[in-house]
């Protein structure tokens, strides 16, 4: 069944241009969605419909098969938790352990509770020593794991990722993403916003959007073979693509399309 | 960066660190009232006796809360010598006429070079502005070799001194229990023990809770801020402004192309915090549990009887002697 459903979204900010056309899609349980996409192409938009920031003009967004609503935003979120692109513009507490509590407190859960939760994942994410620190002294890549504990304690299934590797250095990126694996393989459904082929190309399925709509969405595997899409949606190839189609040898093209697709 | 302090806190033990930040806020505020009961300044020497005994005793060094009066010691100045010069109550004790002219004009510009640059080397700024102050006042007291070209009679009364002394006591003793409040307490804990203070405001439609949230925020957000405030600097220093040196109007010019940006920048950081703060579901005004809560112990208990016993020995004090 799938976890997510989105029917027919139509978003503007403003009359003459729609952000957001006729979008409809589903994500199932357990699943890694990359969305990719230019700036201006509505992907950022779309992440804060899901998490109900934005209410669509038409159409609708069903989770776990419960309509998006006003009245429903509230517990749909529990399920639904969003990572940002800027690490410190979503940091609320004044420590570590404030802004994990942060949304465990909006949810009147028991104080109690909320210690062993922070404890428990705090741990998870590696943040442990962390907890009486101040955002000022804890590095990007610290920040968004805080960030996604302070999601997970609020148990949370589906987790999106708007952009929320690019404002870290490559180092970092390459941690956070390994541990966004980590999560999809214990069974979290991840989306992933990005403009980063090479981030994409780890996911189950790619969605390409492009002025507001969807250009392409389809098993990675199956993106990866249309080369024109790339080339339509002003996209960069992943590195290992783009080697292979500068090689005419068919052998060593198909050793690094074996590569590409065991990334 | 992480060198600003906000506010004066500075981490330590002793037993005003365990006090819950509740019994501080009301334990100062009654003994700021207890302070403004008193009326000669033998009462408030021991009443700064005992202050400066409980200072000892939480281990707070008294050079610290020393630093504290800084920021008004212009203050204490400019008290000090209206009430000196202004109050005529009491017994005559000196009068003097001031003169002005070219020699003692010259020498209050020497006296004031004098003091400015030997601000450079010593420590006890206060001293040497004492003795400026005393140099200015013999200077043009005792300089009479030339023809004054204007001249006023200063003249002191006992009252006067009396009075400066005492209002300089009281705002010195009034200032030292601000800061120790401020020393001792976490912004984040003074702002929890304030909202929980003003919590039956909320039947008048005050919103603690929404307050304190503010105010947390806001300190969260000052390194931030700072930090920014520092790479616009940089990067506008690297195109040949120029924040330090330059005319007035010059500056003024600087500082309005540090502050455009810092506001279009902290404005659209609260739009997105907004967003992130409501995606995991926060609603203003609602329910919340806490994840920091306050708790009195049995500190806050003999504090409570100590300030109760300073409260009763001021109102004794006013109403008996």
């Amino acid at each position: 069944m799938s976890i997510i459903d989105v029917e027919q979204i139509s978003f503007a900010y403003s009359e003459e241009k729609r952000t957001l056309n006729q979008v409809s899609f589903t994500i199932e349980k357990g699943e890694w969605i990359a969305i990719l996409g230019h700036n201006g192409s509505g992907k950022s938009t779309l992440a804060k419909t899901l998490v109900g920031l934005l209410e669509p003009q038409s159409g609708e967004i069903r989770i776990d098969s419960i309509k998006l609503s006003e009245e429903t935003a509230f517990d749909l979120r529990k399920k639904v938790g969003i990572v940002f692109q800027n690490p410190d513009n979503q940091f609320v507490g004044v420590t570590v352990r404030d802004d994990i509590a942060f949304g465990m407190e909006n949810l009147c859960i028991p104080r109690d509770e909320m210690l062993k939760r922070i404890e428990f994942y705090a741990q998870k994410v590696g943040m442990e020593q962390y907890l009486d620190k101040q955002p000022s002294n804890l590095s990007g890549g610290q920040k968004q794991r805080v960030a996604i504990a302070g999601i997970l304690a609020m148990r949370s299934d589906i987790l999106i990722f708007d952009e929320a590797t690019s404002m870290l250095d490559p180092y970092t990126r390459n941690d956070l993403i390994r541990y966004i694996q980590s999560l999809n393989q214990e069974g979290f459904t991840i989306i992933m916003i990005t403009h980063d082929v090479n981030e994409a190309i780890l996911a189950d399925k790619i969605m390409i959007m492009k002025q507001g709509e969807i250009a392409a969405f389809d098993n990675t595997h199956t993106i990866l073979e249309k080369k024109e899409l790339f080339d339509e949606n002003h996209l960069e190839l992943p590195v290992a693509l783009e080697i292979a189609s500068l090689i005419e040898d068919i052998k060593l093209k198909e050793i690094l399309w074996e590569f590409v697709s065991t990334m | 960066m992480n060198s600003i302090i906000i506010g004066q806190y500075i981490p330590g033990s002793g037993f005003f660190y365990r006090l819950d930040p509740r019994t501080k806020i009301i334990t100062i505020l009654f003994l700021m009232i207890a302070v403004f009961m008193l009326e000669t300044i033998l009462q408030l020497a021991i009443a700064i006796g005992i202050a400066v005994v409980l200072l000892l005793a939480g281990r707070i060094s008294l050079l610290k809360v020393l630093r504290g009066l800084k920021p008004i010691f212009i203050l204490l100045v400019f008290t000090f010598v209206f009430q000196i010069a202004l109050n005529t109550e009491g017994v005559v004790l000196s009068t003097a006429t001031m003169h002005f002219n070219l020699t003692s004009v010259i020498f209050a510009l020497l006296i004031f070079v004098l003091w400015r640059f030997l601000l450079r080397f010593n420590r006890f700024k206060i001293l040497l502005f004492v003795l400026f102050v005393l140099g200015l006042y013999f200077n043009f007291r005792y300089a009479t070799l030339h023809t004054d070209f204007y001249s006023f009679q200063l003249t002191i009364y006992e009252k006067g001194v009396e009075m400066s002394v005492f209002v300089v006591l009281r705002l010195l003793i009034i200032i030292t229990l601000t800061t120790v409040l401020t020393l001792t307490t976490k912004p984040t804990d003074l702002t929890q023990g304030l909202e929980s203070l003003m919590h039956p405001l909320k039947k008048l439609g005050f919103h603690s809770e929404d307050f304190a949230l503010i105010i947390s925020i806001s300190l969260r957000y000052i390194p931030t801020i700072f930090d920014e405030a520092q790479k616009i600097m940089s990067a506008q220093a690297s195109r040949g402004a120029d924040f330090t040196e330059g005319k007035l109007k010059d500056k003024l010019k600087q500082i309005i192309s540090l502050l455009v940006p810092m506001f279009i920048i902290a404005f659209m950081r609260s739009e997105e915090l907004a967003d992130a703060m409501e995606s995991r579901n926060f609603v203003p005004g609602e329910q919340r549990t806490r994840i920091n809560i306050l708790r009195f112990t049995i500190v806050d208990i003999y504090t409570g009887l100590f300030t109760a016993l300073c409260f009763a020995g001021a109102i004794y004090v006013k109403v008996m002697l």
